[in-house]
Formats: C-alpha cells, sequence, structure tokens
C-alpha cells in the first residue's frame, strides 16, 4: 500500500513539473515574441525625416528606451509641434492619432515632430493580471494592420526593481514606487537616472534643441475617471488651448478644459511648461479597456469601447462621459486627438501670427463616420 | 467538530460577501452629469419656472473670477476677447482686487485639478467666493455669474459651488446641458434673476455683448 503511494507521488511531482515546464515555455516564448515584435509604421510623404531620440542623450541608444522621432517639415517656415503618442501604450487613440499623422499627413508651412512610441520600452510588454490583449487589429488598404496594446509603464526588464518611493527630480514630489517608470511622472527628466527618466531627458532636450512651439501629448482614461474628454494646459497654453477648445465646441466636440496643477511633478503639462519654452497640453479621451468597471478585455473592447458593464454604470450616473451602447469607439476617440491638434495648430497662428500648416487631417466627422484604417497605409 | 467548523466558514464567507456587495442604491453617487445628485432630487420642478430675459447695462471695468477654480474662467476669458470686452481675470480674487470694478463677473464650476493648482479645499474657496461676494454688494457693484462647462461641472464637487454666486446675481448665462435637473434655474428664480440659456459655450459671445453694451 505504501509502495503504491510512494509511486503515485512521484507519479504525481513528475506530472506537475512537466505542467509548469509546459506553462513556462509557453509562456516565456509569449513574453519573448512580444518584447521583440516589431510594429510596423508605414510613414507617409509628409515625413521629411526621421532620428532616434538617443540623439539627444547617447546612453538611451541600443535600448529599448530608444525611439524613432519623425519629422515633417513643410516647404516654409513655420511654428512647430511636437506631438506624443505612445506615453502609455495601453491608451492606443494617442498611439494611432500619432500613426495617422505620419502616414496620411503632410505639412505646408512649419515642423512636425510625432513620436508614436514615446515609452518604447512599454510597448514590449503588458500589464500583469489585466488580461489585456497583445494586439488590435485595424484594415488598411494595404491589408490589416497589427498595432501592440502595450504597458501603462516601462518594462520591469528594462528597469528594475522599483524603489517603494519614487522621489520625482528635481522637485523632490514623493510617489508610490511603480512611478517611476511612469513616462508620465518623469519629466523633464534625468540625464543619468533611470531609463525612463533618460526618455523624459531625451524629450526635454528635443523640445529644447528644436525650439519647439508646441508640444502635445495624447492619453486616454477610464470613463470613471474625472479628467476625461479634457485637455489639460499648462498656465501659458491656458489661452492657446481655450481658444483651440471652443472650436471644437463649434464642432460638436464636447470638451473640457483643466488647469495643470502646480504642485503636481513629472507630467508634460507641467515640467515641460516649467522647464521649456514650448505650450504644453495634454489631451484625454474615453477608453473602457482601461477602466476598472469594464467586463471582457479582448481587442473587440479596446476598438469599440462597447462594454455591458460600463452601460450599465452609465445609467447609474457612475461615468463622466456620455456613454451608450455605440460605446466609444478607436475611431471616436482619435478623431477626438486629431481635432484638438488641428485647431491647436490653427489658433497658435490666430495668437501668435504664424501658423502651422497640417494637411490632410481628417474632420471629426469623417473619422467619427469613417474607418481608422482609411487614413493609414 | 471539523464539519461545524466547515459550516461556520461557509456561513462567515457568505455573510462576508453579502457585506461588501451592499445595497446598490446605497453607495455614494460621483457621478458628474447631474442626473442623480442630491442637489437634483430637491430640485422638483424648478425646470418649469420662467426667468426674465437677459439686459443690458452692466459696465467695465470688469473682474473675472472663478468658482470652483475650474479652467471654464479661461474660457469665459476668451469668450469675452472674442466679443471686444475686455476682462481682468483673478481666480483667487479678493475684496481689494475690486478697487474700481463695476462688475464682477464670476465663472461657477468645481475642479479638483484646479484647487490643486490654487493650493486650496472646497471650503477655503467657498468662504473666499462668499467674502467677495459680500465686498462686491457692499461696494454696489453688479454681479453676473455663469456656468457654462455643462454637465461635466456639475455633481458632487462643482453643486457646492453653485449658490452663492447665483444667489447673489444681477444676471446669469448658464449652459443648458448643465442645468438639465433645473438646479440652477431654481436657485435664479428666488431673485428672478435676468438669465439666458445657451446651447454651447460659443452662445455666450452673443449674451457678453448684450450684457456689455
Amino acid at each position: 500500500m505504501l509502495e503504491k503511494i510512494r509511486a503515485q507521488k512521484t507519479l504525481i511531482s513528475v506530472l506537475c513539473l512537466v505542467v509548469t515546464l509546459a506553462i513556462t515555455v509557453t509562456a516565456g516564448i509569449d513574453f519573448y515574441q512580444f518584447r521583440n515584435y516589431q510594429e510596423v509604421i508605414i510613414p507617409g510623404e509628409g515625413v521629411t525625416g526621421s532620428f532616434m531620440l538617443s540623439e539627444y542623450l547617447p546612453a538611451l541608444e541600443g535600448t529599448y528606451g530608444d525611439t524613432m522621432v519623425y519629422v515633417m517639415e513643410g516647404k516654409t517656415e513655420g511654428p512647430s509641434m511636437l506631438v506624443l503618442g505612445g506615453t502609455h501604450p495601453n491608451e492606443p487613440s494617442g498611439h494611432m492619432a500619432a500613426i495617422t499623422l505620419v502616414e496620411h499627413c503632410t505639412v505646408d508651412a512649419g515642423t512636425l515632430y510625432v513620436i508614436p512610441r514615446a515609452n518604447n520600452s512599454a510597448f514590449t510588454h503588458n500589464d500583469a493580471q489585466e488580461a489585456s490583449p497583445h494586439f488590435y487589429h485595424i484594415q488598411t488598404a494595404s491589408g490589416t494592420r497589427e498595432f501592440i496594446f502595450g504597458s501603462r509603464a516601462t518594462n520591469p526588464l528594462d528597469q528594475w526593481p522599483d524603489p517603494d518611493v519614487y522621489t520625482h527630480q528635481p522637485s523632490g514630489q514623493s510617489l508610490s514606487g511603480s512611478e517611476t517608470r511612469n513616462l508620465n511622472r518623469g519629466y523633464p527628466g534625468v540625464a543619468d537616472g533611470n531609463m525612463t527618466e533618460r526618455a523624459c531627458y531625451a524629450i526635454t532636450e528635443l523640445i529644447k534643441d528644436k525650439e519647439i512651439d508646441m508640444t502635445v501629448d495624447l492619453h486616454e482614461s477610464s470613463p470613471e475617471y474625472p479628467t476625461i474628454n479634457a485637455m489639460v494646459a499648462h498656465e501659458s497654453a491656458m489661452e492657446l488651448a481655450s481658444n483651440a477648445l471652443l472650436d471644437m465646441m463649434l464642432d460638436g466636440v464636447q470638451i473640457s478644459l483643466e488647469p495643470s496643477p502646480s504642485t503636481l511633478h513629472g507630467l508634460t503639462h507641467r515640467e515641460l511648461g516649467d522647464f521649456t519654452d514650448t505650450l504644453p497640453v495634454l489631451m484625454e479621451t474615453a477608453n473602457p479597456s482601461h477602466g476598472r468597471l469594464r467586463g471582457a478585455t479582448n481587442e473587440e473592447l479596446v476598438l469599440t469601447g462597447k462594454d455591458p458593464y460600463y452601460l450599465k454604470a452609465a445609467e447609474n450616473g457612475y461615468v463622466w462621459v456620455p456613454y451608450d451602447e455605440t460605446g466609444v469607439s478607436i475611431e471616436e476617440r482619435v478623431a477626438r486627438h486629431l481635432t484638438g491638434i488641428h485647431y491647436l495648430c490653427e489658433e497658435y497662428g490666430t495668437l501668435y501670427g504664424k501658423t502651422l500648416s497640417i494637411v490632410g487631417i481628417p474632420s471629426y466627422d469623417e473619422l467619427f463616420n469613417g474607418s481608422l484604417g482609411d487614413y493609414l497605409n | 467538530m471539523k464539519k461545524l467548523f466547515t459550516a461556520l466558514l461557509c456561513a462567515a464567507l457568505t455573510f462576508s460577501l453579502l457585506a461588501s456587495c451592499g445595497n446598490g442604491n446605497s453607495g455614494t453617487n460621483a457621478n458628474n452629469n447631474g442626473n442623480n445628485t442630491s442637489a437634483n432630487q430637491s430640485s422638483g420642478s424648478a425646470s418649469d419656472i420662467e426667468l426674465p430675459e437677459l439686459t443690458g447695462g452692466f459696465e467695465a471695468p470688469i473682474l473675472l473670477t472663478s468658482a470652483g477654480q475650474s479652467a471654464d474662467s479661461d474660457i469665459i476669458k476668451t469668450l469675452c476677447t472674442k466679443a471686444n470686452i475686455t476682462v481682468e481675470l483673478e481666480n483667487q480674487a479678493t475684496a481689494e482686487n475690486l478697487d474700481g470694478v463695476k462688475t464682477l463677473l464670476i465663472s461657477v464650476g468645481g475642479s479638483s485639478k484646479g484647487l490643486g493648482a490654487a493650493g486650496i479645499d472646497a471650503d477655503q474657496e467657498i468662504a473666499r467666493v462668499q467674502d467677495l461676494i459680500k465686498a462686491a454688494q457692499d461696494a454696489d457693484i453688479k454681479i453676473v455669474a455663469m456656468h457654462v462647462g455643462g454637465a461635466p461641472r456639475r455633481g458632487d464637487l462643482s453643486d457646492k459651488f453653485l449658490a452663492d454666486p447665483f444667489h447673489a446675481a444681477d444676471a446669469a448665462v448658464v449652459g443648458s446641458t448643465g442645468d438639465s435637473d433645473g438646479l440652477i434655474r431654481g436657485l435664479l428664480a428666488e431673485n428672478s434673476v435676468p438669465t439666458a440659456y445657451v446651447d454651447s459655450q460659443a452662445d455666450c459671445i452673443g449674451c457678453l455683448t448684450t450684457l456689455f453694451s
């Protein structure tokens, strides 16, 4: 009897080991493939050049923190704008709005700089225990394109361990340790800091060197978060943002304006305004796949924003945006960002006498009623 | 004995699950859209009340301030600029800023980001606004209250800032979507305040022109 039990124990142990190894190998392959996946961006004719962000901090070269900066220079001189997509790669409308600019638009006057993967490392993994999809797919004329749904934060493989408390430099502000991997808590950046701080530093140096007039950081947030369908502006950019916002309202786009808190450090709309001459604005759209109240987290939710639990939450008054069974599609979210960029450029011309002229930005209605794939290569 | 413990544990688990689920209707409503706020419940049929039409006669110099520290004050300043009306914006204005002022324009709407930026809490903001309104009334300065932020500027935070400016107002401009429950209309009705309701912020330009013509 004892022998039988012993034999069974050995068998069970071997089985457990085999199952564990199988899970480890499968997960390992998945992690490896995701980390090394090459997302394809197909620059359009409006892109006149490109360089790696590490030009502004050689320590980033060859690391996952380095990222491509696309340059779209107009035929005539004019003001400049930097668009940051993918600060948080689990907020796809910012990423896709930046890619749309790179693939579909041209610049007549002035210069547009676009970084679609601002936190490149955060595109190499996604958040544990969130059940997020790795990819979402968009149908274009050239076929089905695949884009990454990444993480809010830098990959721990690139920056580990997190401290118990993250102390922002130079303010000395204390935040939870995991925020040390959040690109939008690391500005103005630290040249010899961790990877996230280095990326922030390089972006700040880029803005200073190119004397970039406006910076737009594109984000998404949960429908239950108060600062949503909103622009957040540094005090230096408040006049520009309020004018652009009124234009958006006239187009029927409901959006609110929020001031950048002067005591909350590390964010683009605060630090880039304090440490450079750029006018920084951050934009937020509603993304149910990002929220806490969501049900099944899958590609469909990322693309359509349709979720029965958010519908229930909306019916009971727990969300901060209009939400019904039509959801919040990726088209609507990208359209919001692009419309904001369009009017920021236009109003900059009104206020400062020189216009950044971007050609080919689809109107809000065109994109809202159409397909994002129509504006991708 | 084992069975008894198991039964007790099951009962405790079931009880704790029920307790944590709670009653779906009893939670605090964090909603912004004004459909379920406590103020809604007390507003009754205020949305049926007729208010006098907006008239002119308001004069410059104009001091623009905020009640709630939302960036709506910046939007109102932009609207004034578009209407060729010069205003001085001082989001944290006090009685000292009223010197020489003939009209106090108050942008009503709360923002946690704005309060944070100003380094104050809602109670301090309410106290400042009350003091400012009293000083303006003592100095015979006219008061115009504007709520242009729509539904996003309603809810637990913003509703705290409604009563003082709208009770004291000599005229008001209100975005329709921000008063779907009639709460603001009810406040204005108490003093029959001449009011214009607008469908979009851009429509405020016409109202401002009327007020300061």
